[in-house]
């Protein structure tokens, strides 16, 4: 069968002021596959997604829709002409249903402006069958789980009957089941004959489901290669643009006593079970199990940040209370939490401010007024412990790629002279290239002696830079693996102990 | 769960209203003075009637108000009348709302400070109802056109001649500035420079008060050979500075002398010379302005003349120390015996307008008295030269 | 049953099922008003349920239910308005200029004679939406927040009330005189709208007359209600206050929709100065003065969130009628005037901290 270009974007330029985000990029969509748009955070994939969706405005270039020239205004034109997009950020009204938030912006109608609730209960029952979607449409969206609520914005994309779907980070808050629920969604509008745009930094679905994959690097576009001649590393240095030889550092901590006792702490209002586990000085802990499991309840529920009912922490022998993050931090603790954009970085304030906020007190002078000078000398020293490339301790935190922002993080935690750092998915929608310097930083903390407490749901990170990984299902410590000796089936078997 | 309680509140309520339609509420009778008597009324002590009373005033802010209901307060329970007191925040709606709640509730008497008087309709509305429930309205303080009182056999006012102060305060100004001419004239141009604050548009007493205290002193200045009072600022067509709230508020006053001194002060040869106030809120708020340039200060030197009216005590404290000039006494606590007096007639039984014959009664356009309307005579405090 | 369909059920449940104490305190306001009502009625004023006093407290509440339908929009869109007591002062006024009396000595434009009452409306009520166009523009094309835009409007419409109230024959007087086709259509009642409420000395049953602007208040808040929950406008309202950026990118017109909520809360602010124009009688630069704060008020006791996004029409009336029950209950309790504000305010803090109660995720 021939597979037509359904869409073409050509010499597809845009500028923001000071930073060209895109410089001419080209990117060509056939009928019935999918393509991957791969590129290292910052490299333009999500603004060349937006300038196509009408969200923002091209400065040259064309857009070319099934033999038609077209430039959408705004995001309904673009719906309207059928380009529906999944967005990376969960873009819902949570206070509302699911059905609501389905056919928001084209509620069936009677009468020109009266709603009917029965044709959109008819579609939305439609849809989801068609999908095999399990989500009651008449559920609160805030009552449900993330990964529910993605497939919702799924459906929803699916549901505008569009010629060309994008699909912009699909899988991050998806567990293994609906990953390939999603798949198999994948290959049945593949079929229908749509164009799909799939945006991943998982090398692996990539490899797996696209027909061909464009890279892109800093706004330029890059190679356009069918899928079945890439392999990973290839991938990999085309988006960094070098080899990139050994995707973790060395080992070089060495694990001593254990210096953190943990015995059966659970939540009071969320799932986390009686757990227990130990943390050895200069360790890297793991911490393993599905979206939901509890991984990131044991870190919050240590912190403080989580109401805790019953269990014992002990430090250096020394049982604590924990009893919120204030106590957690005058106790030595540090917590990176997993929003970063959300809970872990002042956006709008600058370097300085968000790398020593977590210490003022170590600033003031007499007690009362903040002194400049101490502050710089401690944010110098951040920005070039951490490498964190910025031009200046002035400048925005959120205009630096996100891979610094975490570094800034870091940065600031290590000023409050931690012992034991807990970091919840340090390497979230972070480039590749910036991920090993975040590895690097974890594995020298621990060398100079900190424990370090790490949840992610990237398997091949934790085997590659963990000590002991222990593994949670359903709320509960479900096993404990020495990382040397394990395997990723392993893990997931544990992992699905309590499922 | 909402819902059922929702519903079960306004099943209480409409039960509430069948019951009501069975029986024979006291509050649909409430000249009888049937209604739920057991009630303590508010601050009343010795409780020894039967008699509602409900006394709504304009607004509790209002300084004067707070003198005549503190007056009133006292000599409600004395009597031994349950009563109770009503705030309307210068808001007539909430009165209005205020006034048709006590009536539903059985009062048997209306003692109203009404908020809208720039026209006769809000108090005409106040009259219809109580007329329609047989119950008498006493009025007061706050004046209107007098057909309303007309409307209604039981119905009187209680209050002042609104331009009686104005023409006290213009006298007492042009008395006094004859006899320390000079020392007032600061840039001895021959000419007084003076500031008018209003506090309110449309309210007649404001309107008279700010009338006749230029008017007159500047008939008495005439008289005398001296030129008439000068307002400070030729550009000014009304002559006056207004709180635009409409409050009478000494902050507004503050305000206006701060930016005013900005401009016109003794540097600049153009200082304002004489401050007039339609209250004495209003006029204290000028001398604080004035005091945070060294004017007015206790045992100070410079002194611009301010008058104000009511007589509030502090303003009295303030004549005493010698930072104000003079203030023209309306005198609550009369206020609040005359309206007393009405409403012991009531509680005897007797016409609302007897015993009143130590009263002055005002006189309408024709000369004739108006025989429900009581007007408590002003007095001059301060101002001596 | 299916596994899904057990799954659901249990969820519902779950969700259904909640604890005593929660369900105690989910309605502690309703718990409470119901005692209130029950205390005063049987402990300190046995007139508080009379009929006479229910027709009043129904009146009140119609009087101040339009204004609050229409700011609680604002709310659910996150934002406020500040103007609404400003925009009822001016429709006000302007209503009753244009119906005063003919031959009446204060009449403002005796040029014009007295016009249809239903012209009348329609110029209040155009007028009101105007205003609110005007706040939804600036918020929608500026991103201004309300606060911000309806603070500067409120000024705005002040001077121009200011400006009005001395035109024509007026010269800064109240406007009064009003013609009785106006008054009769707000305050006159029906023939069937009569609540017998008592007898009179001479054996006659006494009746209570419920005013007109009673049913026309329960006509507007059906209408909200289907408008709130039956259009693709009052759907598209809450997607905005709920996340605007959704909202966006599912293609729904912002600017619209924020220009349309604001304009509909200015077209029942026009409503509310055309009722009170005849209610009151006797209208100033003064009218309307603070009429948004009970609104406000209102909506956040009924549960109408600053989170955006969330509140129901049930709630606003609750609120509106809570704010009247304390109001007359209070009064009729002997409560002594200066204590009313603490527990007016002291409700409003009770309630609102009861409702984020609600919203709180709990970790």
């Amino acid at each position: 069968m021939e597979q037509h270009e359904l869409l073409e974007m050509r010499g597809i330029t845009k500028e923001f002021p000071g930073v060209k985000a895109l410089d001419g990029v080209n990117l060509t969509v056939r009928a019935g596959t999918v393509h991957a748009l791969m590129g290292e955070n910052g490299a333009g994939k999500s603004t060349l997604m937006k300038c196509l969706f009408g969200i923002y405005s091209k400065d040259s270039g064309t857009i070319t829709l099934d033999g038609k020239e077209v430039n959408f205004k705004s995001s309904k034109e673009a719906l309207e002409n059928g380009v529906a997009m999944v967005h990376q950020e969960l873009n819902q009204a949570l206070t509302r249903t699911v059905k609501d938030n389905l056919w928001l912006g084209r509620y069936p109608k009677v009468g020109g402006f009266i709603v009917s609730e029965r044709i959109m209960d008819q579609r939305t029952k439609e849809i989801f069958d068609t999908l095999e979607v399990s989500v009651n449409p008449k559920a609160v969206m805030s009552t449900l789980p993330v990964s529910q609520r993605q497939m919702v914005e799924i459906a929803k994309a699916v549901s505008y009957d569009s010629k060309i779907i994008v699909f912009d980070e699909p899988t991050s808050s998806l567990t293994e089941a609906e990953v390939e629920h999603l798949f198999r969604i994948i290959d049945m509008l593949k079929k229908k004959g749509c164009g799909i745009i799939y945006i991943s930094h998982k090398m692996d679905e990539i490899l797996r489901i696209s027909d061909e994959v464009t890279i892109m690097r800093d706004g330029t576009w890059v190679a356009t290669r069918p899928a079945k001649e890439l392999t990973m590393e290839e991938i990999i240095r085309l988006m960094v643009g070098r080899e990139l030889t050994n995707r973790f550092p060395p080992k070089t901590n060495k694990p001593g006593d254990v210096i953190l006792d943990v015995q059966h702490i659970s939540g009071k209002y969320t799932r986390l079970k009686d757990a227990t586990f130990q943390l050895r000085q200069g360790e890297v802990l793991g911490i393993a199990g599905l979206d939901g499991s509890g991984r990131t309840e044991v870190l919050e529920n240590l912190f403080g940040a989580m109401t805790r009912e019953g269990g014992t922490i002990t430090l250096h022998g020394k049982e604590i209370r924990n009893r919120n993050p204030q106590e957690s931090i005058k106790n030595g603790f540090a917590l990176l939490t997993e929003e970063r954009r959300a809970t872990g970085i002042f956006g709008i304030r600058d370097i300085r401010e968000n790398t020593v906020v977590s210490s003022l007190k170590d600033y003031l002078l007499g007690g009362i007024c903040l002194s400049d000078k101490k502050m710089k000398e401690k944010t110098d020293w951040s920005i070039q412990a951490m490498h964190i490339k910025t031009p200046s301790q002035k400048t925005q935190i959120r205009s630096l790629s996100g891979g610094n922002q975490q570094k800034v993080i870091i940065g600031r935690w290590l000023l409050t002279k931690p012992e034991v750092l807990l970091l919840d998915e340090p390497t979230r929608g972070i480039d590749v290239g910036a991920k090993y310097e975040i590895y690097q930083l974890i594995i020298d903390l621990a060398k100079e002696g900190k424990g370090v407490i790490m949840v992610s749901s990237e398997m091949p990170e934790l085997l590659g830079v963990c000590d002991r990984i222990i593994v949670m299902s359903g709320g509960q410590v479900a096993g404990e693996v020495d990382a040397k000796n394990t395997s990723q089936e392993e893990i997931l078997t544990l992992a699905a102990k309590y499922v | 769960m909402k819902k059922y309680l929702a519903l079960a509140l306004a099943a209480t309520m409409s039960v509430g209203l069948l019951a009501g339609c069975g029986g024979t509420p006291a509050a649909s009778n409430p000249g009888s003075g049937s209604g739920s008597g057991s009630s303590a009324g508010s601050g009343s002590g010795a409780q020894t009637s039967d008699l509602k009373v409900g006394v709504f005033y304009y607004n509790f802010a209002d300084a004067y108000i707070s003198t005549v209901r503190a007056a009133m307060d006292a000599k409600l329970d004395a009597l031994g009348v349950q009563y109770q007191n009503f705030d309307a925040q210068t808001n007539q709606a909430t009165q209005t709302d205020s006034i048709n709640t006590a009536i539903t509730d059985g009062y048997d008497l209306l003692i109203v400070n009404v908020v809208e008087n720039a026209s006769p309709e809000a108090a005409q509305g106040v009259v219809d109802v109580a007329k329609n429930a047989g119950i008498p309205v006493i009025f007061f303080n706050r004046d209107f056109d007098v057909s309303v009182l007309q409307s209604y056999e039981n119905s009187a006012f209680v209050g002042t001649d609104p331009a009686e102060a104005g023409h006290m305060q213009g006298k007492a100004i042009g008395e006094y500035l004859l006899a320390n001419y000079d020392a007032v004239d600061l840039n001895g141009d021959g000419e007084i420079s003076y500031v008018m604050f209003k506090g309110q548009e449309g309210n007649p007493e404001a309107e008279f008060r700010t009338q006749f205290g230029v008017e007159d002193a500047d008939a008495v200045l005439t008289a005398a050979g001296k030129p008439a009072l000068k307002f400070y600022d030729a550009n000014n067509a009304d002559k006056y500075l207004v709180d635009q709230t409409g409050a009478w508020s000494a902050q507004a006053a503050t305000d206006y002398m701060n930016t005013i001194l900005g401009q016109y002060n003794e540097g600049n040869g153009n200082m304002i010379e004489l401050v007039i106030a339609n209250n004495d809120n209003m006029a204290e708020g000028a001398i604080a302005a004035l005091q945070t340039v060294g004017y007015n200060m206790e045992g100070g030197s410079k002194t611009i003349p301010v008058f104000g009216v009511d007589a509030l005590a502090s303003a009295v404290e303030k004549i005493d120390a010698g930072i104000m000039t003079g203030t023209v006494k309306q005198d609550g606590e009369a206020m609040a015996a005359t309206i007393v007096t009405l409403v012991e007639n009531v509680l005897n039984g007797e016409e609302l307008m007897a015993n009143t014959d130590q009263y002055i009664l005002a006189t309408g356009e024709d000369g004739a008295e108006i025989a429900n309307k009581i007007l408590v005579p002003y007095s001059l405090v301060g101002g001596e030269a | 049953m299916s596994n899904e369909s057990k799954e659901l059920a249990a969820k519902a449940h779950r969700f259904g099922g909640k604890k005593p104490s929660d369900l105690l305190l989910d309605n502690a306001l309703y718990i409470l008003m119901i005692i209130a009502v029950i205390y005063i009625q049987f402990f300190r004023n046995s007139n508080f349920l009379m009929p006479a006093s229910l027709v009043n407290i129904l009146s009140q509440t119609a009087a101040y239910l339009p204004a609050a339908l229409g700011i609680a929009g604002c709310i659910v869109l996150t934002g406020t308005d500040l103007s609404a007591g400003r925009a009822v002062g001016i429709t006000a006024c302007i209503s009753a200029s244009l119906l005063q009396k003919v031959g009446s000595s204060s009449k403002m434009w005796p040029e014009i004679g007295t016009l249809p009452v239903p012209v009348v409306i329609l110029i209040a009520v155009a007028l009101g939406a105007a205003i609110g166009a005007f706040n939804g523009f600036f918020v929608a094309k500026f991103k201004l927040h309300p606060f911000i835009v309806t603070l500067g409007t409120q000024l705005i419409l002040y001077s121009c009330l200011l400006l009005y109230v001395n035109m024509g024959n007026n010269g800064g007087m109240a406007i009064s005189s009003l013609d009785a086709t106006y008054t009769d259509f707000i305050k006159g009642s029906l023939p069937f709208a009569q609540v017998p409420t008592g007898t009179n000395a001479a054996g006659e049953t006494i009746y209570t007359p419920i005013p007109n602007y009673v049913w026309i208040a329960i006509g507007l808040t059906v209408l909200m209600w289907f408008i709130w929950n039956k259009t693709t406008f009052g759907k598209n309202m809450f997607a905005l206050g709920a996340n605007e950026e959704a909202a966006r990118v599912s293609g729904v017109n912002v600017f619209k929709t924020t220009v349309m909520v604001f304009a509909l809360a200015g077209a029942m602010y026009g409503w509310t100065g055309f009722v009170e124009g005849a209610r009151i009688g006797s209208n100033t630069a003064n009218t309307g003065f603070n009429y948004e704060l009970d609104a406000i008020a209102a909506c956040v006791i009924g549960g109408i969130s600053f989170v955006g996004g969330i509140g129901k029409i049930r709630g606003i009336i609750i609120g509106v009628l809570l704010l009247r029950l304390i109001f007359v209950g209070l009064n009729m309790a002997y409560v002594p005037q200066d204590l009313i504000y603490m527990v007016k305010g002291g409700i409003i803090l009770f309630a609102c901290a009861l409702d984020m109660r609600k919203y709180l995720v709990k970790k």
